[in-house]
């Protein structure tokens, strides 16, 4: 790399004015990616390994790996990541078939396609608080819409949120809701991509409607659904404002998604050192969920 | 993906961290009026509590070298963003908190100990429950701002076609039984749809049931303090062991349960509560009866509600019982300006200050001194309240962990009234719970 840089002369040639290019471009993003990301996640590690309150962090223990043991022998812990795991793998079943469905009626020659398309996508740039808010007023057993409405019809009251059977059903339906423009958006363009004359080699062949999407249009969506299935498995698994607003991860614990216990843990119950140590386990996690898709969704085909 | 939980402590830090900035304590440059320049000292307080601008504004034209820059944010978030500010080393000069955690605080080193500061007797001027829950290790921590207990406000048009009147003396106070019946009677339905509840939905905390300084009290009236000190009915009467660092066997005796029982059987057998609904719902008409404290009055006076109402005395099992306590004031150790907070704080909670908040809020004061100078007290409905914390206040469960204590047992009785099993929650509770009290 030095040989490169010096021309032989010994006097600095191209090579050296392109690392400086580099490393302007890449210097800024490289320092915030290292303050924001890799710093914090060093500091987690450490902190992982001890017990303090943040009301008075100075005065620390190294527990080793207790945070640890407690996690992972702690049924509230436990019941956090099966909860989160589970309400993730529900929302990308429903949401990956449901948008792409979506993605195929809205890519036909649709009256209004535009429209329809906010319409859809409007949910997503809505902010997350005002979103559980609103459902907030909509799933209230008492004065809710929803209710108002069952009995409109004649059918009982559902308790919704205060529910422990009721409650994350009820999240699943508004993430479902509140992500499937985006996931639909994505299919979309990935939709539109796709060569026309790719379909219409196969109609002049004689495949159907249904055998040219199974056929051709699903297998060169391959890249898009996997990009659809790693987001969607991300966001759901970042889901934090409708239990911090909607449920306070109850009723028993039913709604309580590990982004908001590691919340709990650090500024509510002043374990920050716990709340470290989910985080960890919860990152190493996420990070072969992410490779597992990525292998099984590998691509076979280009265009 | 990889930012997702692990950034998340560092953002959310960052986020309030930085909404923390707002409020900077500083002094400026001398002036001719202020010699030794203008001390701006920062405040964080919750929304819709003291000190409200007639108080700062005629504490500041008395002292015009001070000037006290105001944050504010919902209760529910207050002690999170104590907690951070904290960790983060930029605390406020003066915070504004629920007293009960004045041990937390302490302990942790955050709060200064006024004891030099207060005029001579002080301490022989302020209530015992005030003097119990703002002192940690024989110091006291605060001068205390107000007292609050619970007592029953009652929609008097709606009780009086059923002739029921209730009890305006403690000494006649009803059991949780005779409520129980007055609620079934006035409770009112349509087609299986409740239109007018006997008991109307918490106000407090988050707006759901199980807030501690409301809710405990349903557990702690089966207990007894004149019981033998290793009784299961003395244990349920303090929820919570002497040194505050356990919960096992006094939060989940078998009173406790049963007390939890009748919690759990008012939203879901007998019905006469919702288990979620809309705050207003009293001063609305949609409630008979509702648990607050004697702040209520001065809102349903400026409410101006078109019902005659009332006040009864809290209902009780065995042994009556209000939990005491209320926001306070509390100077910050690392504060820069330890003198002037200090003047500040003193100033607002003693003296001619004292006196105009508790009658203009018609709250109860913490000082004796204040108490004969608010005729009102005397007076039917605040006499409830001001006679209950007399007789039957009692601070909620002591701990240098009282906020966590707070937040695992509100979050147990939220859940037993949705349905839980009692003693199945308490104890998920106590084991939560135990660790954490325990610790150093």
């Amino acid at each position: 790399m030095i040989a490169r840089i010096f021309a032989s002369d010994g006097q600095y040639g191209p090579s050296l004015r392109h690392a400086a290019a580099v490393v302007a471009f890449v210097g800024p993003f490289l320092l915030l990616l290292m303050t924001f990301q890799y710093i914090p996640v060093l500091t987690m590690l450490r902190d992982s390994l001890y017990s303090y309150t943040l009301l008075n962090p100075d005065r620390r223990f190294f527990v080793g790996f207790e945070n640890y043991i407690t996690l992972f022998t702690d049924p509230d812990r436990r019941q956090s990541f099966a909860v989160t795991f589970g309400f993730a793998t529900v929302v990308v079943a429903i949401i990956v078939p449901l948008a792409f469905l979506l993605a195929v009626y809205l890519n036909g020659r649709l009256p209004a396609r535009a429209l329809v398309r906010t319409i859809i996508f409007l949910p997503v740039v809505t902010s997350a608080v005002v979103i559980a808010t609103m459902w907030t007023f909509l799933l209230d057993p008492g004065n809710g819409l929803v209710n108002a409405m069952l009995r409109a019809v004649g059918l009982a009251r559902l308790e919704f949120l205060t529910s422990k059977s009721q409650a994350l059903p009820s999240i699943v339906l508004l993430v479902v809701w509140q992500q499937l423009g985006f996931a639909t958006v994505l299919f979309l363009s990935g939709l539109q991509a796709i060569p026309r004359e790719v379909e219409d080699v196969a109609r002049v062949d004689g495949a159907s409607p249904a055998q040219i999407v199974w056929y051709v249009t699903l297998p060169l969506l391959a890249r898009t659904t996997l990009f659809v299935v790693v987001i969607m498995t991300v966001f759901c698994l970042q889901v934090f404002a409708p239990a911090l607003i909607m449920t306070g991860g109850g009723p028993e614990g039913t709604t309580n998604f590990i982004a908001y216990d590691i919340y709990q843990q650090a500024f509510s119950f002043q374990q920050p050192g716990l709340a470290s140590a989910i985080s960890v386990v919860f990152m190493l996690i996420v990070m072969l969920i992410s490779v597992v898709q990525m292998r099984l969704l590998r691509t076979r085909w280009n265009y | 993906m990889r930012p997702s939980a692990s950034s998340l402590l560092f953002a959310t830090a960052l986020v309030l961290g930085c909404a923390s900035a707002q409020a900077q304590s500083s002094r400026s440059a001398p002036t001719a009026d202020c010699p030794k320049g203008v001390v701006t000292l920062s405040l964080l307080k919750p929304l819709n509590n003291p000190p409200f601008p007639n108080m700062l504004a005629s504490w500041q034209a008395a002292n015009p070298c001070i000037k006290i820059d105001v944050s504010e944010l919902p209760f529910g978030q207050l002690a999170d963003k104590i907690s951070v500010l904290a960790a983060a080393g930029t605390p406020p000069d003066i915070v504004v908190y629920d007293g009960p955690n004045t041990q937390t605080y302490a302990a942790a080193g955050m709060l200064l100990p006024l004891d030099s500061y207060l005029p001579p007797g002080f301490k022989d001027d302020v209530v015992p429950a005030t003097l119990t829950e703002h002192s940690y290790q024989g110091k006291l921590y605060s001068p205390g701002t107000q007292q609050t207990t619970l007592a029953m406000f009652y929609n008097a048009d709606m009780l009086e076609p059923l002739g029921i009147k209730p009890p305006t003396e403690l000494g006649r106070a009803w059991t949780w039984a005779e409520a129980m019946d007055a609620f079934r009677k006035c409770q009112k339905e349509v087609n299986g749809d409740v239109t007018v509840w006997g008991l109307a939905p918490s106000r407090f905390g988050a707006g759901t049931p199980g807030f501690v300084y409301r809710d405990l009290i349903f557990l702690r009236t089966h207990g007894d303090p004149n019981a033998p000190k290793d009784s299961s009915a003395y244990k349920t009467y303090f929820a919570i062991s002497p040194d505050g660092k356990t919960a096992d066997g006094w939060l989940n005796t078998p009173e406790a349960i049963a007390g939890a029982t009748f919690f759990r059987d008012m939203f879901n057998v007998a019905k006469i509560t919702p288990k979620a609904g809309i705050p207003t719902s009293f001063q609305d008409g949609k409630a008979c009866f509702t648990l607050d404290t004697s702040y209520f009055i001065a809102g349903l006076i400026r409410a101006n509600v078109p019902f005659k109402w009332g006040v009864t005395p809290m209902p009780h099992v065995k042994t009556p019982i209000v939990h005491t306590g209320s926001l306070t004031f509390g100077v910050m150790a690392k504060s820069k300006f330890t003198e002037e907070a200090v003047k500040f704080v003193i100033d607002v909670s003693t003296g001619a200050n004292a006196v105009a908040y508790a009658n203009e809020q018609r709250i109860l004061p913490v000082l004796k001194s204040v108490a004969p100078q608010m005729p009102e007290l005397k007076n039917y409905p605040l006499s409830i309240f001001q006679e209950e914390l007399n007789a039957w206040g009692h601070p909620r469960p002591p701990s240098p962990n009282f906020a966590q204590y707070d937040k695992v047992v509100s979050d147990a009785l939220r859940d037993i009234a949705y349905g839980a099993d009692p003693k199945t929650r308490l104890d998920q509770a106590v084991r939560t719970l135990q660790p954490i009290l325990a610790r150093q």
